[in-house]
This record gives structure tokens, sequence and C-alpha cells, in this order.
């Protein structure tokens, strides 16, 4: 096994709050260097399972195994900052900004683990170059920007953390479409230059396939379909049932 | 009003203020920056007093320089007392009223444990430049006040810039905000805490000092500063050191004007009608968030 590959393999998972189960027997992998869309609206699990991976909620049954950099580990037991000092990013749903500090120091924060502060200068850079609007605005307050500005904030300083595996939990929520083919676009961007492997919730099917390798759909908790390729996805009679109404 | 007198008054303020802005620097940060309302913070101070109190007996040093080294031990002592705080009422989502009974019952005990070991008489330190005063024309600094002054104001320097400038400090300032975002930047957030709040505990070790080269120390002292503390740190804005200062050296002011023209006893009225106005203007405080 390579010294590089990272990966994410979820197997069997079952998870919920109290008596309500929200997944049931989940299985899924994203295989290094791929990008994969978990789809599937409101409501069906997405961000129960962006939990369950980043050890905010604990899976009743199954087993969440990451690969980092050819080593595995099983994150059963690993406290969420445990995980992220792995090397897995989450840029979770609703952004999650720290609104009175600026947008340099929300960067600096995402740059606290030792591993990641050696790399600040040449991320930090490459987070100005690709959202030049965040260089402009670096010392103005995050609560002030607009969504779109936070959007991107929030991917940057999730970069920030020189991560090996990205969790992206519904980026396009409540951004005017212009703006979520934006922060699409600059997802592949960003995974591209640091090689990422990346896991998509997004209930925005069809941008969300023009930049994954592959796809899942969930329905009530379960994986109903799951697509190798975005032409499968795009022709799935669930699918177009789910959000096309055809 | 003669001028002079004013701008004494107003040196005398400034003076008062920077040692204010020591007492309240322990709550800008609990209270401010980590909702924990730590009431019992005076109580602390005092015990600093004591201890800068009992060992300048001993061994005559400088009360400052033993703050100083008694430094680590308040911050082990503030690391005790969240993680007490942490697992009996902040990880069961109790802290506000019960944390506030539990820290006004250390409040008391602190004062107990003073009263039963020193007795209720009124301590003071021995220090060569307590009775001096600098003197520039007709302005006057008493060495007393200016001391813990400059040292208050150095304290203040550096903790602002270890909030600003370090890891550590930034993520002081995020906890409040979003816990949970922190952990997501891989740093636990129990863990910033306990070293915010042992931080806030070890400026208790420096204001107690500075308190007894000011005045003469009794265990009850710390409870007329209860009041004035959160005044000045709801004054300043919570969660900003900056504003905690400025307020300390407002309230300073004023009230060192008032005693001179008007009678100390009209100076508390004074501060906290300011107080009363300043957030029926700006309800954050000055710079608060």
């Amino acid at each position: 096994m390579a010294a590089n590959t990272n990966s994410i393999s979820i197997e069997g998972v079952d998870a919920g709050y109290g008596l309500v189960r929200v997944l049931d027997n989940v299985s899924l992998r994203v295989n290094s260097g791929e990008t994969v869309a978990l789809l599937g609206t409101n409501g069906n699990g997405k961000s129960t399972l962006m939990k369950c991976i980043m050890g905010w909620a604990r899976p009743s049954k199954g087993r969440i195994v990451a690969e980092i950099d050819g080593e595995k580990h099983d994150l059963a037991g690993l406290s969420t900052e445990q995980i992220v000092d792995l090397g897995i990013a989450l840029v979770p749903e609703g952004r999650r900004l720290f609104p009175r500090q600026t947008v340099e120091e929300n960067l600096l924060l995402g740059a606290s683990r030792p591993k990641a502060r050696a790399h600040i200068k040449t991320n930090l850079d490459f987070c100005f170059e690709i959202f030049p609007r965040l260089a402009e605005r670096k010392s103005q307050l995050a609560g002030s920007m607009s969504g779109g500005e936070q959007q991107m904030l929030a991917l940057a300083r999730a970069l920030m953390l020189n991560p090996r595996i990205l969790l992206v939990d519904e980026p396009s929520v409540g951004l005017a479409p212009l703006l979520v083919s934006r922060t699409i676009d600059a997802i592949k961007q960003l995974k591209d230059h640091f090689n990422l492997t990346v896991l998509m919730a997004e209930q925005n099917f069809t941008q969300a396939l023009r930049i994954a390798d592959r796809g899942y759909v969930i329905v009530h908790g379960k994986i109903e379909f799951e697509g190798n390729s975005a032409d499968e996805l795009n022709n799935n009679d669930l699918i177009r049932q789910f959000y096309l109404g055809m | 009003m003669q001028f002079d007198l004013l701008i004494n008054a107003i040196i005398a303020g400034l003076m008062l203020g920077a040692f204010y802005a020591a007492v309240t620097s322990g709550i800008s940060i609990s209270f401010g920056m980590l909702d924990i309302v730590n009431i019992a913070h005076p109580g602390f101070i005092i015990l600093g007093s004591y201890i800068a109190y009992i060992v300048n007996v001993q061994l005559g040093a400088d009360p400052i320089v033993i703050a100083i080294v008694a430094l680590p031990a308040f911050y082990a002592l503030g690391s005790i007392i969240y993680e007490i705080y942490y697992r009996s009422f902040e990880k069961h989502g109790q802290d506000s009223l019960r944390g506030l009974a539990f820290f006004f019952g250390l409040l008391f005990v602190t004062e107990v444990v003073l009263n039963m070991v020193f007795g209720v008489d009124y301590r003071s330190v021995n220090v060569p430049y307590i009775g001096g005063s600098l003197t520039i024309g007709w302005m006057e600094f008493p060495i007393r006040m200016l001391v813990p002054a400059v040292v208050s104001i150095l304290m203040f320097g550096g903790l602002q810039i270890y909030l600003s400038r370090t890891f550590i400090g930034r993520a002081v300032m995020a906890v409040s905000q979003d816990p949970q975002a922190l952990q997501l930047m891989a740093v636990d957030p129990i863990r910033i805490k306990r070293i915010a709040f042992s931080i806030s505990l070890a400026t208790a070790s420096m204001a107690g000092a500075f308190l007894i080269i000011i005045q003469p120390v009794i265990p009850s002292s710390g409870r007329e500063y209860i009041g004035r503390v959160f005044a000045i740190c709801v004054l300043g804005g919570l969660g900003s050191l900056p504003g905690t200062l400025i307020a300390a050296l407002l309230i300073g002011v004023i009230e060192s004007i008032t005693s001179t023209f008007y009678g100390p006893s009209w100076a508390p009225a004074v501060s906290f009608g300011l107080l009363l106005l300043t957030l029926a203007v700006r309800p954050s405080g000055l710079l608060g968030r």
C-alpha cells in the first residue's frame, strides 16, 4: 500500500439519537484521491453520517476506518480533536465560523494543530490566491461578511488544517445559484491542489455531480443507490423520482 | 475647581484605574470570555494579598516579586477549580445558577479560612517605597500607587499580546463563540477553557500584591470589589481586554475626581450611574462583543 493513500470506509453503520434511528446499515467508501458525493434531500441522514465520522455522534453498530498516509485508523473511541488531528477536516453545515474574530484569525485558528503550523505561510498564500476576497477582507470580522464569502472562509479555514481528507457538509445551503457553482468549483480546485480525498454531502444534485467521481444516494438513512460514475447517477430512476419528479 | 487639583485628581484616578484593571482582568477573562461567573475572584485576590503579606513579613521580599513567584501556584489552583467546576456543573449544562452558587461558596470558604488563619485585623506590607512620592512640578505620583499601576499595565499588555498573537490565545477568544467548531480545528475546548481560567486566576496573585501595597487588607476586603469589577467588566464590554482597561481607567478617574471635589461617598454612585448610562446607549459596553 502506498504511503500517500488516504481513504475512508464506512462499514455497516447504524446510528441515531435516543430511540430514533437515523442511519440504517450504511456502508460507503471513498477511495484515495476520489471525490464522492453523498446525495439526499433534507432529513435523510447525511449530516448524521458526517457527525459519525467526526466523532460527534457514535454509531451503535459498524465501523468507520480512515486511512491516512497509508496507515489505518479505526475512528471508534477517538475524540473529535483526535480525528481532526489525523488529517480529516470537516466544513460543517452552516459554516460554523468564529463570527467575532477576523478573517485572518479564523484562518490561523485552522492552523492550530502542530502539523499544520509548519505550513501556515504556504497554505495562507494559497488560500488568498484562490480566494482573493479573503485577502482583501482579512482584518474584517468573519460575522460581517456575506454568505458566499463566509463559505469561502469556511473552506479556506479547513484547508489551513493541512488535511488529507476533506468532508464538506451541504456547501450550497443558503447560497445563491451562482455562488453555489463557484463554491463547488473551489472545492474542485482545492482538491486538485492538495491532492485531497473528498466526501461531499449535498442536496444540489446537478452541482455536486459536476465534480464528483462517484456518488451514493441516501434515502431515510439507507444507501439506496450507488453510482459508479456521474452518468450512472444522472440516469438513475431513483434520482429522477426524488429530485426531478419524473 | 482649581486646575492643579483637577490634574492631580486625574493622575490619581488613572493610577487607581490601572489597579482596577488588574483586579478586573481575571473576571474579564473568566466571565467575559469563558462565561464562567467566577464571583469568588476577589476572594482569591485577597488570598494573593495575604500570601504577599506573610512572605513579606518573613523574608522582607517585595510583594510584586512574591506575586510573580506565586503565579504557578495560582495557575495550578485555577486548573483544579476549573476541573471541579467542569465535572460538577459545566459538563451537565448546569453552569449558570449552580455554578454561581459554587463560586459564591468558594468566596466564603476562602474568606473564612483567611479569617481563621490571620484573624480580622488589618494587615499591611513593609516596602521602602510605600511612603514615597514622585513629584514633577505640582504633579504628584505616590509611589505606592505608581508601582502597581505600571506593573498592571505591563501585565495587561502581556495578556493582550498572548490572547491575540498565540494559537492558544486565539482559541481562548473563540471558545465561547462555538466550542464545537473549535474541535474541528483539532483543539480541545475544555483544555482551552482550563488554561484560560487558570490564567484568570493567576492574575489574582498580581492583583492581590497590588492591593496590599495600596492599602491594608482584611479577609473580607474582597467584597468591596465584587460589584465594581463586574461593573467595569460589563462597562468595557464582555470579552474585550482593551475595553476592560479603558473602562477601569474611566471609572478610576471619575471616582477620583468625584471624591476630590464632592467627597468619597459620592464616588460609587457616580461610577455606577455612568455604567447605567453607558449600557442604556451601548448595551454591549464600550468595546463589547
